[in-house]
Order: C-alpha cells, then sequence, then structure tokens
C-alpha cells in the first residue's frame, strides 16, 4: 500500500499533523497502537505554563522566547500563526476551546489545585486568575459512589481562595444499578450509561434539585461527552445555575472525546486510519525512509513519501528504557542523550526535574530523525517523542505536540 | 492522647511494634500480664516490613546452623496452624545448577533430616513440571517445606490478639528515654509524635524488642549491645513467575532466595554492614540491584524479562556474643539478655537477633524471662492458639466478589468486620489488589491506619502493579472524613507517592520508567499535587 504520508501515532500530534495534511490533499495514513496520553487529560491544552525558574508564564507567547536552546519549539517558525491554527484545526474537528496563546488562563485540576493553560475545551469550568475565584458561592456535585472526583480535595482547595462550597452528591437509578458492579463506577462508563440510555434531562433534574437556583456556579464532574460534545452541553444548558466541568482521575471522557473527534475529522477528510497496531520495522534505502512494515500487516508494507514519527514518550511506548540504554522501538532512530548512564535517568527527589523527561529521539533543525548520525531525509518526529524539554515542569505537551506537528507538515509540503 | 494514659502503669512495656515486639505483646497478654506495647512509626515498619516473606522450612541453615535449622521447622509447623491467614502453603525446592557442587546435596538432605525437615530429592525433571519457571539447566533439586508469609498480616494479628486480651497499643510514639530509678528501669518517657507532646508510662518489666534500634534504646540505659546493622536489600517482581519458593542448593549466600508473595515474587537479599545511623533511610544501589538480578535469573531465567516494581532494603539486628568483642562470632540465633544479671539493672530485658521466622520462640522467651521477673507462673499458650483472622470455625462466606476474595485471603475470619454487600461499601478503590471502600474504613476505624503508607501495610493498597496510579487518590479521598483534614490528606497522598518512588527509582528501566511518567503525568501534570502539598517533617512519614 501507498500513502503520501504516513503517521506513526495517533494521539495529538499524529492527529494534528494527518488532519492537517489530509486537509492540503495528501492521500495520508495514521498507525495507531490504541490509546493515547488525551486519556489522561484535564481537558485543557498547554502551550507554556511554567518559565525554566518554575514561575507560572503570563504570556506564552512572550515566554516562549525565553525556552532553552534544546526545546522543541527552537524549531518551530510562527508560533503565534500556528497557535492559532492549532485552535482552528481542533474547532474544524467539533473541539471548541476559550483562549489563546497571548495569555494564559486557569483550569482547575480534580484535587483543587489551579493550573496556567493555553486552550480549555468548553464547557470546562476555569478562572482568568490564579488569585481571585470569580464565584462566591459554589455547588460541588458528584455522582455518589464516584471514587474518581475527590470532592474534599477540591472543595478544600476553593474555600482556601475564599470561595463559599458546598458539596452535593446526587444519584439516578441507572447509576444506581450501574453501583451494583463495584468496578463499574469509572467515568466512560457513567459516560455511556447516561447517554446511550437518554438520561441528561434525569440527571439534569437530579442536579437543579440538589443545587436548586442558589449559586453562582454549579461544578461537576467531567464525565459526560463521550462521543460528542452534545449531551455535555445540553446537561449545562439544563442546569439553572451557571455550570461547568472540572477534570477527573483518568481516563479523561473529555479526552476521550478529544481523539475520537480527531480521528473522526481525520477518516472524514479521507484520511486512513489503522488502530490497534504498531510498526515493528522501517525499510530504508541510504537516507531515505521506504516503508515500514506493521505487527498485523505482516505481509505488507506501507509506503509512502513522508513519515511522520509521533509515538510519544516512554509511558506511550514512543522510547523504551532498556537496561543500559534509551531507544526508538518502531525504526530504531537515534536517541539523543542515548550516552546517558541507567543510573542518571531518574533522581531521588519525586517532584525534581527527572534527567528522564527530556530524553527523546535526536532531530536537526528541520524535525528530521537521524539513524546511525545520519540524517533521514523524509522522517520527521513531533510530540513527546522529541528531547530536550520537560513537558510535565514546563507545561507545554500539547503545545509541542501540535505546533511540531504543524511545523512538520509546513516542511514537508515546503 | 488521653491525659489518664500518662504515668499509667502496666505490668510491661513493650518496645518496638515490628513482630517480635508485636509477638511478645501478644504473649505477656495471653498470660494475663498488663501490658503497653509502644512503636515510634507504624507497625511493621522496619526489618518486619522489609524482609522475604518467606516461611523458613530450617533447610537454608541445616548444613550451617543446626540450632537454628531446628527452631525453624519447630516454628514454620506452629505458625501453619496458628497463622493460616498469613501463610501460604507453596512447599520449596533446593536447586543445583552446573556451576554448584551436586555432592553437597547429599549433606543437605542429611543435615535436614538431622534437624527434622522433610527433604526430599526429586528429578530435575519432575521439578521443572512441579515448578516451570526454574531454571532449566538444574541438576538437582530438593523439595522442602518451605512457604510464603504475609508479615504485615502476622504483625497486625499479633497486635489485635494482644489487644483483645487487654494491651495498649501506641503507635508513633518514640522512646525518648528510659525512666531509670537507683537500678532498675521503671519505665520510658515517649514523644508522640503526632502532637509533640512527652509523656511517661510506668511498668515492672520493660523489654526492648526493638531489632536494630535496640541497641540505641539500651543505650539509654548506658548498656552496650554489640550489634552489627546487615542490610539486605530485594527486588520486587510485578508478577509471580514462580509458584514455589526457589533457593540454591549450597552454603546461605547473596541473592539465592526467589519466593512467591501474593501476586508477586521477591529475591533477595544482599548482606552488608552498614553504620547504624543510616537504618531509618535504607536505599538500594544501583551494583545491588544488579548483583540480585544476575543471581535472581540464575534461579528463573524468566526474572530477565520480568518487570521489578520495585527494591527495598532492611536490617537485620546481627549480635555478637558477649565474650568477642571483635564481633567475629555473629549467630543468627536468638539473644535475649536479662540486664539484671548481665549489667545490674533490674527490671530490663533485651530481646533481639533472630529471625521473623522464630518471632514466637523469642517472644516466649522474653515472656518466660519477664514472668518469672513478676513472680507470674503461667505458661505459654501461643504455639497452640490461633491468631485472630485463623481461628478454626471460620465463616465460610459463598461470594463472587473479586474484592471481597481478596480481603477474605488478607483478613481471614477477621473480614467478618468488614462491611460488605452495599454498594458503598463494596465500591473499589484498589484494583489491582481488591481493596474496597469498607476494607478501607475497617482499617482505618480497627488497625492503627494513620496514613496512606499504614493503610499500605495492612491492605495491600498501591502494592500491585500500578503502585498506586490511581487507588493512592482513591484511598486518600475515602480516608479524610472530614474536609478540614484535606490538607493533611493530601500531604499524606505526596508522602505515599514519594514512598512508592523510593522504591522504583533504584529499578527505573522498562515498564518502571514508563509507569512512572504516567504517575508524574497524572499526579503532577493532571492533579497538581506538587503545587499544593505543603512541605512536612518527612522523617515521621517513614519512607
Amino acid at each position: 500500500m501507498k500513502f503520501d504520508d504516513i503517521i506513526i501515532g495517533g494521539g495529538l500530534s499524529g492527529l494534528t499533523a494527518a488532519i492537517s495534511l489530509a486537509q492540503a490533499g495528501h492521500d495520508v495514513a495514521v498507525i495507531s497502537a490504541g490509546q493515547s496520553t488525551l486519556h489522561f487529560s484535564g481537558g485543557s491544552l498547554d502551550l507554556l505554563g511554567c518559565d525554566s525558574n518554575g514561575n507560572a508564564v503570563e504570556s506564552p507567547l512572550e515566554a516562549i522566547a525565553t525556552v532553552s536552546d534544546s526545546h522543541p519549539y527552537k524549531k518551530v517558525n510562527e508560533i503565534e500563526a500556528k497557535a492559532l491554527n492549532a485552535k482552528q484545526l481542533l474547532s474544524e474537528a467539533g473541539i471548541t476551546t476559550t483562549g489563546n496563546a497571548s495569555a494564559n488562563h486557569w483550569r482547575i485540576t480534580p484535587i483543587g489545585a489551579i493550573k496556567p493553560t493555553w486552550l480549555s475545551v468548553d464547557g470546562m469550568a476555569t478562572v482568568p486568575s490564579s488569585q481571585a475565584m470569580p464565584w462566591k458561592r459554589v455547588a460541588l456535585v458528584n455522582i455518589i459512589n464516584y471514587l474518581d472526583f475527590p470532592t474534599k480535595f477540591l472543595a478544600a482547595g476553593l474555600r482556601a481562595k475564599g470561595v463559599e462550597v458546598e458539596v452535593k452528591p446526587i444519584t439516578v437509578p441507572a447509576l444506581e444499578q450501574l453501583r451494583k458492579s463495584p468496578s463499574e463506577m469509572r467515568s466512560t462508563n457513567i459516560a455511556k450509561t447516561i447517554e446511550r440510555n437518554g438520561l441528561v434531562e434525569e440527571v439534569a433534574t437530579a442536579i437543579n434539585n440538589a443545587t436548586g437556583n442558589n449559586y453562582d456556579m454549579v461544578l461537576l464532574p467531567a464525565v459526560l461527552g463521550i462521543d460528542s460534545s452534545a449531551t455535555s452541553d445540553k446537561l449545562l444548558k439544563l442546569i439553572s445555575c451557571p455550570a461547568g466541568y472540572v477534570a477527573t482521575l483518568p481516563p479523561s471522557v473529555t479526552g476521550v472525546r478529544m481523539q475520537t473527534l480527531l480521528r473522526k475529522r481525520f477518516t472524514a477528510l479521507g484520511g486512513t486510519f489503522f488502530t490497534g497496531d504498531q510498526v515493528v520495522e522501517g525499510i530504508f534505502d541510504g537516507n531515505t525512509l521506504k516503508g515500514v512494515r506493521t505487527a498485523k500487516l505482516d505481509d505488507t508494507t506501507l509506503e509512502a513519501s513522508h513519515f511522520i514519527l509521533a509515538t510519544g514518550s516512554f509511558m506511550s511506548r514512543g522510547l523504551v528504557a532498556d537496561y543500559n540504554h534509551v531507544y526508538e522501538p518502531a525504526l530504531g532512530v537515534d536517541v539523543e542523550d542515548h550516552s546517558l548512564n541507567r543510573k542518571s535517568w531518574a533522581v531521588v527527589d519525586i517532584n525534581s526535574n527527572q534527567p528522564y523527561m527530556e530524553i527523546g529521539v535526536k532531530t536537526d533543525d528541520q524535525l528530521r530523525c537521524m539513524k546511525n548520525g545520519e540524517i533521514i531525509t523524509n522522517l520527521y518526529a513531533t510530540g513527546a517523542i522529541l528531547s530536550g524539554h520537560n513537558s510535565i515542569k514546563s507545561l507545554d505537551a500539547a503545545g509541542v505536540d501540535m505546533l511540531t506537528a504543524l511545523q512538520a507538515v509546513n516542511n514537508i509540503l515546503k | 492522647m488521653k491525659t489518664e494514659d500518662n504515668n499509667h502503669h502496666y505490668d510491661v512495656i513493650v518496645i518496638g511494634g515490628g513482630i517480635t515486639g508485636a509477638g511478645t505483646a501478644r504473649d505477656c497478654a495471653l498470660r494475663g500480664l498488663n501490658v503497653l506495647l509502644v512503636e515510634r512509626h507504624d507497625i511493621s515498619t522496619g526489618a518486619t516490613g522489609r524482609n522475604h516473606g518467606l516461611l523458613h522450612s530450617g533447610a537454608r541453615y541445616a548444613v550451617t546452623d543446626h540450632e537454628s535449622a531446628t527452631e525453624c521447622i519447630s516454628e514454620n509447623m506452629i505458625l501453619r496452624k496458628i497463622a493460616r491467614h498469613c501463610v501460604e502453603e507453596t512447599d520449596g525446592l533446593f536447586i543445583t545448577l552446573p556451576e554448584d557442587d551436586l555432592s553437597f546435596q547429599s549433606l543437605f538432605v542429611q543435615k535436614c533430616n538431622e534437624a527434622g525437615i522433610r527433604a526430599e530429592i526429586i528429578d530435575p525433571e519432575l521439578a521443572k513440571v512441579m515448578e516451570p519457571a526454574v531454571n532449566p539447566e538444574l541438576t538437582g533439586a530438593v523439595r522442602v517445606p518451605d512457604a510464603s508469609i504475609d508479615p504485615f498480616r502476622l504483625t497486625m494479628a499479633n497486635v489485635l490478639d494482644a489487644q483483645l486480651h487487654g494491651a495498649k497499643t501506641l503507635v508513633y510514639h518514640e522512646v525518648i528515654d528510659l525512666i531509670i530509678e537507683q537500678d532498675r528501669v521503671v519505665g520510658v518517657k515517649l514523644l508522640n509524635h503526632h502532637n509533640g507532646e512527652v509523656l511517661n508510662a510506668y511498668a515492672s518489666v520493660t523489654i526492648n524488642a526493638a531489632g536494630i534500634w535496640g541497641m540505641l534504646v539500651a543505650q539509654k540505659a548506658n548498656i552496650k549491645i554489640n550489634m552489627f546493622p546487615a542490610k539486605g536489600s530485594l527486588l520486587i517482581f510485578g508478577h509471580r513467575v514462580n509458584n514455589m519458593v526457589i533457593n540454591r542448593c549450597r552454603k546461605p549466600a547473596n541473592a539465592d532466595i526467589l519466593v512467591p508473595d501474593d501476586a508477586v515474587c521477591v529475591i533477595g537479599t544482599t548482606s552488608d554492614r552498614v553504620p547504624i545511623d543510616t537504618c531509618d533511610d535504607m536505599r538500594v544501589t544501583p551494583e545491588e540491584v544488579e548483583l540480585l538480578l544476575n543471581e535472581g535469573m540464575k534461579l528463573a531465567p524468566s526474572l530477565g524479562t520480568t518487570r521489578i516494581l520495585r527494591a527495598y532494603a532492611g536490617v537485620r539486628p546481627l549480635v555478637a556474643s558477649d565474650d568477642d568483642p571483635t564481633g567475629r562470632s555473629i549467630s543468627r540465633g536468638i539473644v535475649l539478655l536479662d540486664h539484671e544479671k548481665r549489667d545490674g539493672l533490674k527490671g530490663f530485658i533485651t530481646i533481639t537477633g533472630g529471625k521473623m521466622m522464630t518471632y514466637r520462640l523469642m517472644a516466649e522467651n522474653a515472656t518466660n524471662l519477664a514472668c518469672q521477673k513478676l513472680g507470674v507462673n503461667k505458661a505459654c499458650t501461643t504455639a497452640t492458639t490461633p491468631l485472630p483472622g485463623s481461628e478454626p470455625k471460620a465463616k465460610k462466606h459463598s461470594t463472587f466478589s473479586f474484592a471481597h476474595k481478596a480481603s477474605q485471603g488478607r483478613h481471614g475470619t477477621l473480614d467478618d468486620s468488614i462491611e460488605h454487600g452495599d454498594a458503598t461499601s463494596d465500591a473499589l478503590v484498589c484494583e489491582c489488589e481488591g481493596v474496597s471502600v469498607g476494607e478501607v474504613r475497617y482499617a482505618v476505624e480497627q488497625l492503627h491506619v494513620h496514613n496512606l503508607v499504614n493503610l499500605r501495610r495492612r491492605t495491600r493498597v498501591g502494592m500491585g502493579t500500578c503502585q498506586g496510579e490511581l487507588c493512592a487518590c482513591r484511598a486518600a479521598g475515602v480516608m479524610c472524613d472530614n474536609e478540614n483534614r484535606a490538607q493533611s490528606a493530601i500531604n499524606d497522598l505526596q508522602g505515599f507517592m514519594n514512598e512508592r518512588w523510593k522504591g522504583m527509582q533504584p529499578v527505573a528501566w522498562g515498564d518502571n520508567l514508563a509507569e512512572a511518567q504516567l504517575t508524574a503525568t497524572i499526579y503532577q501534570g493532571l492533579l497538581g499535587i506538587d503545587t499544593l502539598a505543603n512541605e512536612r517533617r518527612m522523617e515521621y512519614y517513614e519512607i
């Protein structure tokens, strides 16, 4: 099989590249192993949240100019335009967001912390500043027995910022049924139960009975809208008070929806999506990648003019740490910091900058991968697999995913 | 702390909430003595919670130490009866590899038989069928009655039985001084680590059962015990590759025992002298990891491709005999010191040395001496009285619930005290280990659980393959009964993640590194715990 471009990895970065190339009229295939880090999403996307001193960034656009030379953003041109493109691309896929690259806003975490962010999916409760909360009285609604929305911590976090909070447990008969099986009370099961049985009105009534008109804000666990935002939007409209969602412990229903919608957008543009499969070998001809073989399509080589490697970091198995070295398992491209000794990958203090976070594949200034020190002219790497930054510390994961993907697409189309 | 606890007088104060102290408190209580058990951290924090979980048959010591071997097999048979909910009867193999001397085998079997240990030479081919994980290169195999035992459960059961018989337990209470009047220890001065208060407790007899830290307790009375802290490091693997204990049939050496414990297996140990002041924060070195892994692969080659969950280390309280100040003749036998005879200090006993395997016998010896001092004439009954959870008439619940079965396995007949059957109690906190809300509440209310690490020791929350990825946050939410305590619950959660990381960091490669990144993504990235947790006095969050 032959395509114009093959994207290895179906997460945020891979799908961003895939959609963008498909929009440019290319015949594109995505090879995805399945899950993506979107399943651990907080319902927001970060561009740059913290500077190198650990201080919150007010304007990502301004702060990006100060990132270290190793940072992937150094290989991205016209950041502002690409940030706009990214927001537009999400919107066209059905993921409408609040926020912009000039000024971060703040998201509320499931345990009541406040973190700076770039784009928040519409419906997520956000606040314009970390200091003053825009609400005086908040109702914190939770589904009885749903343990992945720690309301006590969330309430304490909001109270610490001067908000009056009341916790309101609710349920509906179908969820009572779900409770009988102890392992079923997880976000995605709750979403499916409510949405696929048409219970949004019933849930809204239960919430309104608990909250009336008495609150400036009703905060809900983000456990609705797994297929599309229709149900999650509808619930917010049916609630008498202003209402918004707060992320839960994983799996993130909002994140699952984002991945589903991006994938749908890609296939609607004519793209081919191979799911549950992974690349096991690259067929190289000198400095060119000719094709790839996958675990499932064992006698077929998938060929393309350009390839993008967007398989993520260690947790996504885009990188593998052996006893003695780190390698990239799909194509065997060069890894930066390859010489790092195992003993230096991780340090004792859990909260300090863990060196392994910055390990990634080596790329040239056009995001092209290398093999044995030679540039592979048609193979690009994007997203979390790139070396040179700590996405947890600098809060830049989604930005790196999307902006490097858009840059690689630019480089391909050039 | 209620004021009536201050200045209270007991028959016996037992210092140390490890297995020896817990067993001693139980024995004293069963003999009708009025007992106080004090522990500076949590129950089973020290060497008790950092060993192999091996119910020795004694075969390991048969050739080199006949006395230890006979003690082991005798206690082995007793613990199978009195602590059956803590024991899994796996049996063990002593294998000979091509590099080992096969002629050692006959001596080994002969010495086992002399010690009363059933030791049966089996065909290596049969050994491979019985234990498919064993190194297929083996040239010989002997089957012995080794088993695995859960030290956390065993210790808790002893504490519970002591309490059922009137003993009082104070955890997070550190002995900061011995109260001495003339030539007699009359009590202890305790620091409550939860509120910083100091209180006194008095007793006719004080028993020092503090493991390696017992050396420091004795020092408070200017008594020197010639102890040698011996660090032992171990690795836990992500699943149970073997169903029988696998040992090497040779003289005891490093990393030659692989024990299946619950859903995991553990390879160990190393043995290195360490300074006493390092014993509160033992960390496993990369060299130790390498040694354990390389030697472990000789027992079961599949360990080389199995994820290592974590590395940990404990400190054995080895004692040199009093007449040997050089410390060359170190025994692993039981050491009972009557400080009245030895040092002229009345009312003070030290019980040390020994092994977890022989804790009951150690407790019996210490209690016999205490009874003698108190003029109490009561026989020891601990060898025949089942521990709570192991009573013979266990109610047979028929259940289809994984969590309910798991909790029956963990708590034996005590599971009756756990709420089951309603949706709230049955809600699952930890999927890896099948821990329900009901079990968490039971542990908090009845098993001295003050934080998530305590909870882990009682229920296995966070001990499974995910090492607390989601369950820790859920459990913290369930345990936090009051919003005013949310901040300390968040600190506790951060402390727990630190403690998990301590064991993961020395083995952070492969799946473990991937898991660590996922955990960081959830706890720091998604939850932002690093921005919420406060600096706290981590020294009393025993990591």
